[in-house]
């Protein structure tokens, strides 16, 4: 069952549910991006509607609520070592199709593949998601390619149409609240785009023979190894550790891990002083590679899952999207069928 | 022929070279026009001047070839671009009231540059609000950041945009892409503390290169837009010399204030008889001191916290 | 469901330090527990952080840990003696499996540091030459002074062809000269079809070892190779490991050449 509510209603909707969570949505952050005077759009906590950023995409995902781009794991002395504490709230999290998909692909790493990961599974316990329905898609999207512009595994549904709020909720207590506040509507479904300005197709046949293409030499040039692809990605889940010794105590310390990019310098170093994919170019094949064909290989589905962040946030645009439409021709050029 | 030329020169019109010709000369301030006003100089050019039009180095447009007598129909005809820039003005219909202050200069900005910390242009159509017309012989020039595109070093006053880099170590992953452009393109004042980035206030330029290299939004700009505010910059024939810095982290309420009160000392001391009415504020420092001018300069103003104001003020430059 | 954190290391205590050079120690460590030659452990080294050391020796209670001074923020840790203690995780990923070994002509070619993955898998051969068929040890280091496990060599001479070689061994009459892929084509071989193969070290170093073995008849699926990656986690989380759709930390370090051979940097 669905329910309209007026944006007042539902924001005492939100503060009944504010009582037990913390509720995060993509929100404006005023003059926050890169240049001066320009939006950022970020997730954040939310207390009103208002609040909840619908119009634009956001440049970062909902993955550091899960991930925080750093965390800190544990403290030690000499003698000890002390987990760190997790928020005491559960959380509520607004999001996408697209990052909704994105989830499972955290889930797939963090929870399934070698040991569950500790600190994620504590976090993801305690969260519930609210997808935002999508009435049309953004001018880098290709989520319709990908298979990731329809959710049905969401917790409650969420819509603005003409000022008003249309929710639906699987929660039972949710459900109760809605009915209090809002009215019923027959059939609510949370818009989805069928149709995205961007387009993919990734070759059938595609496999790591492409990494002797030539197409990834331009961007040895082009890539600035910023790693700005990778923070803004919902499914870029790489981290690095890090000890620090506080200055006042050096017998004393944190374990943390930070968010860590494969496009970035450092990533493959080994202790001699080695290091792989030296070439930024062999990292774009790399991070190409994964997100549209050894992620499946060994899980069954594509990692990217066509949010266009990676595009939207390159400084030197280079277009992730473009890439894949380039790998057709990378292919044929490894079947050396292109020359006949 | 009898023309008063004080009044031709107040009305923003040049005693030119060739007898019986004056150019006319429109302010632009922060050398931001619509472009729908093109029109109309291209139509004084061609129906009073000599068909061209020139690009003064301040911004502004200088129509050369323009009859002393038809100063009042070019002036009839300059009104929109008046009107439109929000020049102040004592009657209409008149032209402009006052030459000696000059337009406002300023480079692009943050309307399109990504380095600019501030919009100049409204931030000089502000300035120019504020004093205009005045006879006072004031350049002032605004740029975006420290890169100083707009040389506003070589003015009376030069404004230059800072921000004041925020930071939120949560969101850093220590991929040291700041510390390395702050190192190379700027004054190298960020520093890797136990993989988190530590900021020497005291050399930070506020030039945002942390801001604009930070992949993951850790560094992101100040709400509040600071400047840097230089002063008594100057070119010509006797002593040229750059600007020094007065006040860094200041706030835009009290450079408009600063601005109004050099004013007011200038109006005080100024020599009366300097050729043109005409004398360098330079000039008038050099000979009541700088603590005389600091007097008038701050008399009311409120500075932020954070402002740092520089002393002594000394000034070198080329003496002939 | 609360699952435990693996990322919680825990204390254990240095029985001995062993010096090999100036810059690399063994640390035998109190464990108990299985452990396969070739998995490796997360040790949280002061003041440096956690890195992955490979198993160098499995004891009776003990594994042996070689580790590298990096700069000279690890000092500390080699300061520490007997009775001190270090904090460890583990152990993690796909090792050798012996077994696959038993009764088989073995050929062991390692460059550098790759000598501490293999040195179990040499050990247990040496401990039970019944098992084997017979080992060949080719070892190579930049020089005299870069040599691990030096007494081992001497040791494991009584019972294996051994071939120790450094790029430049002035004279010095225990030492060979000279790349281990030199001493590959006139390695004494009597069943090439059915030999073992192990190769273990620098990138380049792998490469040519293989193409020298590959030509004297061994199968590619007789070979084995252990890969060094940066670990961070050990547990198929960090993805510094990652090669293609392999997680080295998961699914290796040590891999059979069939399916290593593929895998692209
Ligand atoms: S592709 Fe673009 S965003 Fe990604 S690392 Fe290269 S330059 Fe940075
Ligand atoms: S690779 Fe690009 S399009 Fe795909 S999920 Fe990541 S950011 Fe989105
Ligand atoms: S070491 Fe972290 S994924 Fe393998």
């Amino acid at each position: 069952m669905g329910y309209r509510l007026s944006t007042d209603a539902m924001n005492q909707v939100l503060a009944e549910l504010g009582k037990q969570y913390a509720i995060y949505a993509p929100k404006c952050y005023p003059g926050g991006n890169t240049f001066s005077e320009v939006d950022c759009i970020r997730y954040g906590e939310v207390h009103t509607v208002e609040e909840i950023e619908t119009e634009r995409k956001s440049d970062y995902s909902f993955k550091e609520l899960l991930l925080p781009f750093s965390e800190t794991l544990f403290f030690f002395t000499e003698n000890t070592i002390q987990e760190a504490s997790v928020i005491e709230k559960d959380m509520v999290i607004f999001l996408r199709s697209c990052d909704l998909h994105a989830v499972r692909r955290l889930d797939e790493i963090y929870l399934r593949n070698g040991l569950p990961d500790f600190y994620y599974q504590r976090l993801r316990e305690k969260v519930q998601f609210v997808l935002i329905g999508c009435p049309a898609a953004f001018d880098s999207c290709f989520c319709v390619d990908m298979g990731t512009n329809r959710s049905d595994n969401y917790d409650a549904a969420f819509e603005l149409r003409g000022g008003q709020v249309y929710m639906a909720a699987r929660h039972p207590q949710w459900e109760a609240l809605l009915r209090q506040y809002g009215e019923p509507v027959e059939g609510f479904a949370p818009s989805y785009v069928t149709e995205t300005p961007t387009r993919v197709s990734i070759p059938a046949d595609l496999s790591p023979a492409v990494a002797k293409s030539t197409v990834w030499d331009e961007y040895d040039k082009r890539c600035i190894g910023c790693g700005r692809c990778n923070y803004a990605c919902p499914t870029c889940t790489c981290f690095t550790m890090q000890d620090i010794y506080y200055t006042d105590n050096a017998k004393a310390g944190e374990r943390r891990r930070v968010a860590a990019s494969c496009m970035v310098d450092g990533f493959t170093d080994v202790a001699g002083g080695g290091s792989y994919r030296k070439k930024h170019g062999e990292r774009m094949r790399f991070k190409v590679l994964h997100k549209v064909y050894d992620f499946k290989q060994r899980n069954g589905y594509q990692m990217c899952v066509g949010c266009g962040r990676c595009d939207d946030v390159c400084p030197e645009y280079i277009s992730f999207s473009a890439i894949l439409n380039k790998l057709e021709e990378a292919m044929q050029e490894v079947r050396g069928d292109g020359q006949q | 022929m009898d023309i008063n030329v004080k009044q031709v020169r107040k009305n923003a019109f040049r005693v030119t070279k060739t007898r019986g010709i004056t150019a006319s000369r429109i302010r632009i301030p922060g050398g931001h026009l619509d472009a729908d006003l093109l029109p109309v100089i291209q139509r004084i050019a061609q129906e009073y001047g000599d068909g061209s039009i020139h690009l003064t180095v301040r911004q502004g447009v200088e129509i050369p070839g323009i009859r002393y007598e038809d100063m009042p129909q070019v002036n009839q005809l300059l009104q929109p671009l008046i009107d439109r820039m929000g020049i102040n003005q004592e009657e209409p219909g008149t032209g402009y009231s006052s030459a000696g202050t000059r337009n406002i200069s300023a480079c692009i900005g943050n309307r399109v540059c990504p380095y600019g910390c501030y919009d100049t242009t409204a931030f000089a159509q502000r300035i120019e609000k504020a004093i205009f017309p005045h006879d006072l012989h004031f350049k002032i020039a605004l740029t975006g950041c420290p890169n100083d595109c707009a040389k506003v070093r070589l003015h009376d006053f030069g404004i230059i945009g800072m921000t004041l880099p925020q930071y939120e170590k949560d969101r850093c992953v220590d991929c040291r892409a700041c510390v390395k452009a702050c190192a190379k393109k700027s004054v190298d004042a960020l520093r890797t503390v136990n993989y988190k980035v530590e900021r020497n206030h005291e050399k930070c330029i506020g030039c945002g290169e942390c801001v604009i290299n930070c992949p993951t939004r850790a560094w992101t700009r100040s709400q509040e837009q600071y400047y840097r505010l230089v002063l008594f910059g100057r070119t010509g024939k006797r002593n040229p010399r750059l600007a020094v810095d007065f006040i860094k982290w200041v706030d835009e309420e009290s450079i408009l204030k600063i601005i109004k009160n050099t004013y007011a000392y200038v109006q005080a001391h100024i020599d009366p008889n300097a050729p043109g009415g005409k004398e360098h504020i330079g000039y008038i420092v050099d000979r009541t001191g700088v603590q005389e001018y600091l007097k008038w300069a701050l008399q009311d103003v409120n500075l932020p916290d954070c402002a740092e104001v520089s002393s002594p003020l000394y000034w070198s430059g080329l003496h002939y | 469901m609360t699952v435990s954190n693996e990322y919680l290391s825990h204390w254990a205590e240095i029985r001995e330090v062993i010096p090999h050079t100036a810059i690399e120690y063994t640390f035998r460590m109190a464990y108990q527990g299985a452990v396969q030659p070739g998995q490796f452990f997360q040790v949280s080294i002061p003041k440096y952080g956690e890195a992955p050391i490979s198993v160098s020796g499995i004891g009776e209670g003990t594994i042996d840990l070689t580790i590298r001074r990096v700069g000279r923020v690890t000092n500390e840790v080699f300061e520490r003696y007997a009775g001190e203690r270090l904090f460890l995780r583990g152990p993690y990923g796909i090792g050798f499996d012996v077994e696959l070994y038993r009764g088989r002509e073995v050929v062991i070619v390692a460059g550098g540091t790759g000598v501490s993955p293999v040195r179990p898998v040499i050990e247990h051969f040496y401990w039970h030459p019944e098992l084997g068929r017979k080992v060949s040890l080719i070892a190579g280091f930049k020089s005299r002074e870069d040599i691990l496990f030096a007494e081992d060599f001497t040791r494991w001479q009584e019972q294996m062809d051994v071939i120790l070689t450094v790029d430049n061994n002035n004279g010095d009459p225990d030492l060979r000269q000279g790349l281990v892929t030199e001493y590959i084509p006139a390695l004494a071989i009597a069943d090439p079809a059915r030999a073992a193969a192990i190769v273990v070290g620098p990138p380049a170093m792998m490469r040519f070892s293989i193409q020298a073995l590959l030509r004297r008849g061994i199968a590619e699926e007789n070979i084995w190779v252990s890969y060094e990656r940066k670990m961070c986690c050990g547990i198929g989380k960090c993805g510094h490991c990652k090669i293609d759709d392999v997680y080295v930390c998961l699914d290796g370090p040590v891999f059979n050449y069939t399916r290593a051979k593929d895998l692209a940097d």
